[in-house]
């Protein structure tokens, strides 16, 4: 009895191992799956549209079944490495910034999407090619951008006499002088988060006409008088209009201060405006978006895209496809678009005067932001020597340095040498 | 003959093939390599490969999602060549001796009084490993809050007591915030130590304080002749865990600081991640992670020998 017992437990555990193991192929056999891996979106609406609208929309249509795999923020790109490494994982991802370059070589070529989506809806902005194309092929469909823009206190600007966003950095900083005296300091970040310091570095540099590597991908040209001006001005506005602190700010540092009624302007995207509605209303009420002050050369932003691609080792790479040409249509996205309000900044020119926008028209500046958008490092091309440069902080920390008392020739040099020593071997 | 001769070849006749078979596993020498084969197999597997696949990485040219072509030691050059590089050994080598040497003189002295008999002692004991046991993510947020100028407790005593606002900035400033991730580190560590040295001091056989209070020993005298030499056994191995340990440390530093202000936190771990999966140079942030190799190997063959030789 015993004896019959263990074997008829040992054929229920062998039956549940080869199930287990086979499952998902009989799965996709019988009715077809398509794994999508988004990073959780600060927007729970967002989420929750894909979730309870557009997937059950696309399985009653088709019988393809929406696997909408959610990852926490700041995971996403480890967890597309181990996709990418292992060949499984997820059929389209959710991707942003550098990596639809840095994993070119596992995407597949959605060109026939983005061509003609942007013929069907107005055509792409440029920014969106800037992040979307690699090497002359479509590696990612560019979904929306995540604008990094100026938020400022109103009450506290009126106090100084300011009911307008300054125009440039330089009348900033004098602003920004006035409310450090009233206790209403500045605060951007110098430290090493993932995008609040790059948001307005890189622009500041740009705006100075300062630029890390030139379009050819292998000229540093980082030793200039138009990156000594603006490592000069940061250094000012730094001392002048900041709390100390930013030198050691992350990426939630500027959000909890703003919160704490601690700083009266900082370089965010539109998460500070959004939460501060929701728990922090009176807060909400005096919180307003500016586009990024503009330097001698010109006024820039961080162009922050967020995208989808497909892996081109997926096993359900044509049903993924034609999943993906469905969701971009504008039937669904202008829907997704509008579950997020504006937080998403779509690239395609039909949502220019869409509704959403009139939702919160602070956002106004995000969508005229994009016109002089670009990707970290540029003018220089995305690739692996890029994303070195933007892992290891050279341009933050070459202003911050010089913020924390290092002499403008001194950080420029040092982040000179790092930089040729990154791209050596072009 | 005939009588004795049956039972001799019954003796010497080949055993059935299952009993030979215990024999067999029965002898130590089988049965012991026999019970050492899934552990043995177990770190091949979890220790073994990802360490040869990590040392082969390092010496590979190897962008993520591409295959990788041999290199040498060309990233270990490229690694010498660069001044982070060096900036973030000289941090790690000092992170590692300040919380090593702050934990096992905090440790130390937290096994002595909780080695006395006072009240609720087991609860005391207990709530002491709390900093150990809390995940080190949600216990660095803690921290996160509690070094933030604004909401600082430190900086609201310390304006208190007249210190100029808004207060130090803990994270911003680089010696500061070296000194605070030192900080949180030995406090997080500090029970490990405490409780091992703890089990250590309740092995002292107390007739040895008896003898040595009859020879008129002092208590530091009962300390360093008595406590210390009977616990140091424990305390070199203890500090061999804590020094690997803190040596790789990653979610303190990546969860506070992420290396900053200007790479004044940054360590191995978060350095070689950032390089890994920030920039997708999985050759290149192997070399740096595997860096760290040489000193802690040093380590742990210096102790292991000093061990034995006790």
């Amino acid at each position: 009895m015993s004896g019959s017992s263990r074997r008829d437990f040992l054929k229920i555990a062998l039956a549940g191992a080869a199930g287990a193991t086979f499952a998902p192929g009989a799965g996709r056999a019988a009715g077809k799956t398509v794994t999508f891996l988004h990073e959780s979106s600060f927007i729970k609406t967002f989420d929750e549209y894909m979730q309870n609208t557009l997937a059950p929309a696309y399985e009653k249509a088709t019988g393809v079944k929406v696997v909408y795999e959610l990852t926490s923020v700041g995971s996403l790109p480890t967890r597309i490495s181990t996709i990418a490494e292992t060949g499984s994982g997820a059929d389209v991802t959710m991707i942003f910034l550098l990596y639809p370059f840095l994993f070119a070589d596992k995407l597949m070529d959605v060109g026939d999407i983005a061509e003609d989506i942007g013929k069907q809806q107005g055509g792409w902005y440029d920014a969106a090619k800037e992040a979307g194309i690699v090497n002359g092929k479509w590696k990612a469909i560019p979904h929306s951008n995540i604008g990094q823009l100026m938020n400022w206190r109103t009450d506290w600007f009126a106090e100084v006499g300011v009911k307008k966003f300054p125009e440039t950095w330089e009348e900033l900083y004098e602003v920004g002088k006035k409310l450090k005296a009233k206790d209403h300091p500045f605060g951007f970040e110098l430290g090493h988060g993932f995008g609040d310091n790059h948001g307005w570095l890189y622009p500041l540099l740009w705006s100075y006409g300062g630029r890390e590597v030139e379009a050819d991908g292998k000229t540093v040209v980082i030793d200039s008088d138009e990156t000594a001006r603006a490592v000069d001005f940061a250094r000012k506005f730094f001392k002048d209009t900041m709390l100390d602190d930013v030198l050691g700010w992350t990426d939630v540092s500027n959000n909890k201060a703003w919160m704490a009624e601690q700083i009266s302007c900082t370089n965010n995207a539109e998460s500070i405006l959004w939460f501060a509605k929701r728990d922090f209303p009176e807060i909400g009420k005096v919180t307003d978006q500016a586009q990024n002050p503009a330097g001698p050369k010109g006024r820039f932003h961080l162009l922050n895209c967020i995208g989808h691609s497909i892996f081109n080792f997926s096993p359900e790479k044509e049903e993924t496809h034609k999943f993906l040409r469905w969701l971009m249509d504008e039937k669904q996205l202008g829907g997704w678009y509008a579950s997020a309000d504006s937080y998403y900044q779509p690239f395609l020119h039909a949502y220019d005067n869409a509704p959403m926008w009139q939702v919160e028209p602070r956002n106004i500046p995000y969508r005229d932001a994009m016109a002089s958008a670009h990707l970290p490092g540029w003018p220089a091309p995305p690739n692996r020597q890029l994303a070195e440069v933007v892992a290891k902080y050279v341009t933050v920390d070459m202003f911050a340095k010089a913020c924390a008392g290092a002499a403008t020739k001194d950080v420029i040099k040092s982040a000179e040498a790092q930089l040729k020593e990154i791209y050596r071997a072009v | 003959m005939s009588i004795r001769s049956d039972p001799l070849i019954g003796v010497v006749r080949p055993p059935h093939r299952a009993a030979s078979l215990a024999l067999w596993l029965d002898r130590e020498s089988v049965f012991s390599w026999l019970m050492m084969t899934l552990p043995l197999l177990f770190l091949a597997a979890f220790v073994g490969y990802p360490f040869v696949y990590g040392i082969l990485l390092s010496l590979q040219d190897r962008p993520v999602a591409q295959p990788g072509h041999f290199v040498g030691l060309k990233n270990f050059i490229a690694d010498y060549h660069d001044p982070i590089f060096w900036r973030v050994a000289i941090n790690t080598f000092v992170y590692t001796a300040v919380a090593t040497l702050l934990k096992m003189v905090g440790g130390l002295g937290l096994a002595l009084a909780m080695n006395q008999h006072f009240r609720m002692k087991n609860l005391v004991r207990a709530v002491l490993l709390l900093p150990f046991i809390v995940p080190t993510v949600l216990s660095t947020v803690a921290w996160m809050w509690m070094l933030d100028p604004a909401f600082s407790v430190v900086n609201r005593i310390l304006i208190g007591l007249g210190w100029p606002r808004p207060g130090p900035s803990w994270l911003g400033n680089p010696i500061l915030a070296m000194c605070s991730i030192i900080v949180i580190n030995t406090w997080r560590g500090l029970p490990f130590y405490g409780i091992t040295l703890l089990a250590g001091l309740q092995t002292v056989p107390p007739e040895l304080y008896e003898a040595a209070t009859i020879d008129g020993a002092s208590g530091w005298q009962r300390f360093r002749y008595v406590t210390l030499p009977l616990l140091q056994p424990i305390i070199l191995i203890v500090t061999l865990f804590s020094v690997i340990f803190t040596f790789a440390d990653f979610q303190l530093v990546y969860v506070l600081t992420h290396g900053g202000p200007q790479n004044a936190t940054q360590l191995f771990a978060t350095y070689a991640f950032d390089i890994g999966m920030g920039a997708g140079q999985l050759g290149l942030g192997a070399s740096v992670a595997l860096t760290m190799l040489p000193a802690l190997a040093l380590l742990i063959v210096a102790l292991t020998l000093y061990l034995r030789k006790q």
